[in-house]
């Protein structure tokens, strides 16, 4: 027998108020724990996410924070539009040739010059073909003002790379309640971002691989989905998804008949990436209702010009003939009402005329998702001028690695945006007009997430810390409560141990064991409680930050000096050490059992052996 | 063995008064001597044997067990001679319930200076008769058998005075016997001084020396002689 026996006696002897106590004292262990643990699992989310090898987001000008966890993380609602010009400023010379050739200005350009040529064969030396020749030079200037093909992006020097994203679909796992969200990119989204900036690790595919530009037999329909997509919706290489446009919760969401076929699935990365079904930014542009309607603003520009009739070119653009206007508008995709399309897909009419699925079909929203993707070679890409992005990935370029350089750049780079030299620099085209572009921002992912834990997350960790400490202390007053309750009758026993032996030292310290001993008990508890209820939610926040929890999964470690608040008066070497906070738990809780339990001690310590002991 | 001269206790009333409970000049016990101690209610018989065991301190004169004088340490010390050198078997036995018969008997060598004999345990409460309810907690067993297993733990630290205020005072008449033949043949067999406190002159003739404390006692032999 020895005093640590003897204190655990007495919490065995007092079992159900014991438990109780170990029980209050296990749930507010288990609420700090959990605290702890899911603030790391969001800081790692964060740091992971945030270290993509991108050092500006550039978007829609407004919340810097939206624009950030939208980019980043795929919260919140989607934002604002940018055009597709301001990718085009920091591609390459190839690359904006290759782009703009897929341009309605260009293709009117074209029309202008055929009318022009027409125009002056009918009238040869007649004032219509001399006309028509000053026309043709202004037209010419007007080609290269407008196309800027003969160069590199204006500042595609500053840039090493750049990716371009859409935002704004889901992907709904049929029959369940789940939904990721939908990213159009472009295949550097895989080949150039790295997953960790200090290794260079980049994304890895578990299956199949990334998606081109254009594949021979997809044409532009191909996806690359997240491991947990894959895990949850059970998607493999070959499989059709089918975007819903809109949030799936809303009454106007619907399926988009066109869908994508499934050609990567990647490895898990411990990201937000691991939720997302990736497109080709391509084929997410010919999906219905995302391209912009440019035939309004091209109406609207010819109202105005005709208002003020006072350009040449203006006038020659309005020479078209009806078969020219044709032509344009057959190049130009309309926006498409989607409760006026006709299903193409018999077994799907057949479907949703009589309400039931077809033999073997899922069906989602009227649509049936289990067919396969039918792909059309033969689209053509959206014209430039119909696009919309929801941001840029941006890496601004560094001479050899010279973190100066790209912090030059860097800055460079976000004054411009921010002061609005996109919007201004460019040469907007009539299908394009400057007046309804949205301005651009350019925002430092780190520098947001860096504000988004100083204001938010850190302060409401602490407040979550504080609140669920309180519960640990109040667990700490039951246990007070507890074992002053029982003083008056074990007055006796104190003084039995007295008679037999014991002094008061030591009938003092079996008091504070006994306080300790509940302490312990109930940490313990609370802690493997905690970290159990983390692997219960662990699919819940991996769904959420992509980060997998597991019974073992601590804290992330931080000085302890920085734990405490100060060093307070501890060598640097200890001040320094890194350690989770919750191996602080338990000492933690060993001072508040001591604590707590030294009052009933000093009253056990003061017990008149003689008066007590009774006969 | 057992050596007390010139003990004197006054106990301070709640109106300021001093009440005297104790003035005894002398009593002496030696080795292995048994004697019985007696008198009326109220004459100072627990008190007593709180200040031979240390668990009272006399306002003045001396208390020698085993030549130490008790007086001479501070109470941490006499707690110490008491686990060392004393057992005590009481008349509510005081067993602590949250502990087996065996871990009761323990508890008797856990504040001594000798090694804690698990085997010395479960041999004295096979002495007394319990082998079969070492595990059994005190609220599972008789009082006769409580009474033994408190005469077990007393006897556990192998004392050199055993004091025992009443035993069989809650004990009912079958088992009365069964504990006091038990205390004497104990002590007679592991030679320790034993005092017992009893009202019952069943017990106390079964002793050769049998003590009036209202004789020893000049508070109460004074106070009767002036009445």
């Amino acid at each position: 027998m020895n005093v640590f026996k003897i204190a655990w006696r007495s919490v065995q002897y007092r079992g159900f108020g014991s438990l109780l106590t170990i029980l209050s004292m296990a749930l507010g262990v288990m609420l700090v724990v959990g605290v702890l643990t899911i603030h790391g699992v969001v800081s790692k989310s964060f740091k992971s996410n945030s270290s993509f090898g991108y050092n500006i987001i550039l978007g829609a000008r407004g919340g810097a924070l939206q624009l950030t966890l939208n980019t980043v993380y795929y919260l919140s609602k989607p934002i604002e539009t940018i055009p597709y010009e301001y990718y085009l400023t920091y591609c390459d010379e190839d690359t904006r040739r290759r782009e703009f050739a897929n341009s309605v200005t260009l293709k009117a350009h074209e029309c202008e010059q055929q009318a022009l040529d027409l125009a002056a064969q009918l009238d040869v030396g007649g004032p219509l073909a001399l006309l028509s020749n000053s026309a043709r030079e202004m037209v010419a200037e007007n080609q290269i003002k407008v196309m800027e093909t003969e160069r590199g992006g204006l500042y595609e020097p500053y840039a090493e790379m750049a990716i371009p994203i859409c935002l704004g679909d889901y992907y709904e796992v049929p029959n369940t309640n789940t939904a990721f969200r939908v990213c159009g990119t472009k295949p550097t989204f895989f080949s150039e971002l790295v997953l960790d900036l200090d290794t260079r690790e980049k994304f890895r595919f578990a299956d199949g691989n990334n998606f081109n530009e254009f594949d021979e037999k997809y044409g532009y329909f191909s996806a690359v989905i997240g491991a947990t997509v894959a895990r949850q919706s059970g998607l493999k290489v070959g499989d059709s998804v089918y975007p819903t446009h809109g949030v799936p919760g809303d009454s106007s969401a619907h399926i988009h008949e066109q869908g994508f076929v499934v050609v990567g699935v990647l490895e898990p990365t411990g990201t937000a990436h691991d939720r997302i079904v990736f497109i080709n930014l391509e084929g997410f542009f010919l999906m219905e209702d995302h391209a912009k309607p440019i035939q309004e603003d091209k109406k609207k520009v010819e109202a105005e010009n005709e208002g003020k009739s006072e350009s040449k070119v203006a006038e020659t653009a309005g020479m078209f003939d009806e078969d020219q206007d044709a032509e344009l508008e057959d190049f130009v995709v309309e926006r498409k009402e989607p409760d006026k399309q006709e299903p193409e897909d018999s077994a799907l009419e057949d479907a949703v005329a009589d309400d039931e699925p077809a033999t073997g079909a899922t069906i989602v929203r009227g649509v049936d998702v289990s067919r396969p993707a039918v792909i059309d070679l033969t689209k053509e890409p959206l014209p430039i001028e119909q696009r919309e992005l929801t941001a840029i990935l941006i890496r601004t370029a560094s001479s050899s690695d010279d973190e100066f350089s790209q912090l030059t750049n860097d800055m460079y780079l976000t004054n411009k945006i921010n002061g609005g030299a996109l919007e201004s620099n460019l040469e907007w085209t009539q299908f394009r007009p400057r007046d309804s572009q949205k301005a651009a921002q350019a925002v430092n992912p780190i520098q947001q997430i860096e504000y988004l834990f100083s204001s938010i997350v850190d302060p409401i960790r602490w407040l979550l810390l504080i609140l669920t400490l309180m519960i640990c202390v109040v667990s700490g007053i039951s246990i007070l409560v507890g074992i002053y309750n029982s003083m008056s009758q074990r007055k006796s026993e104190i003084a039995v141990m007295r008679a037999l032996g014991a002094n008061r030292g030591k009938v003092m310290i079996i008091i504070l064991l006994e306080s300790v001993l509940l302490a312990l008990a109930g940490g313990l508890l609370g802690w493997i409680g905690g970290h159990a209820l983390n692997v219960v939610a662990s699919p819940y926040f991996e769904a959420q930050t992509g980060v997998p929890i597991s019974f073992f999964s601590f804290a992330p470690a931080v000085p302890l000096g920085t734990m405490l608040g100060g060093n307070l008066g501890l060598p640097e070497g200890l001040a320094n050490l890194k350690m989770s906070p919750e191996f602080l738990i338990i000492p933690g809780l060993i001072v508040l059992a001591i604590f707590v339990g030294l009052y009933p001690a000093v009253s056990a310590y003061r017990t008149d052996v003689s008066k007590s002991l009774g006969k | 063995m057992l050596k007390l001269s010139d003990i004197k206790k006054a106990y301070r009333q709640p109106n300021g008064e001093t009440t005297r409970i104790l003035d005894v000049p002398s009593y002496e016990l030696s080795e292995g001597e048994q004697a019985v101690l007696i008198g009326p209610s109220g004459c100072g018989k627990t008190t007593l044997l709180h200040v031979i065991a240390g668990i009272t301190r006399a306002d003045s004169g001396n208390v020698q067990i085993d030549s130490v004088n008790m007086t001479d340490f501070s109470e941490s010390g006499r707690d110490k001679i008491r686990a060392d050198k004393l057992g005590y078997v009481f008349q509510t036995f005081n067993l602590l319930p949250g502990f087996s018969a065996l871990e009761n008997v323990l508890l008797g060598m856990t504040f001594a200076s000798k090694k804690i004999s698990r085997d010395r345990a479960r041999e004295l409460l096979d002495r007394v008769g319990l082998s079969h309810r070492m595990k059994n907690r005190p609220t599972a067993l008789s009082v006769g058998e409580q009474q033994r297993v408190a005469v077990a733990r007393a006897l556990a630290n192998k004392p050199k005075v055993l004091l025992a205020d009443e035993p069989t005072a809650n004990v009912d008449p079958k088992n009365q016997q069964q504990i006091v033949d038990l205390i004497r043949d104990r002590c007679q067999e592991e030679n320790i001084a034993m005092v017992i406190v009893t009202h019952s002159m069943e017990v106390a003739k079964q002793f050769d020396r049998v003590d009036r404390l209202d004789e020893l006692n000049r508070v109460v032999s004074e106070a009767r002689a002036n009445a």
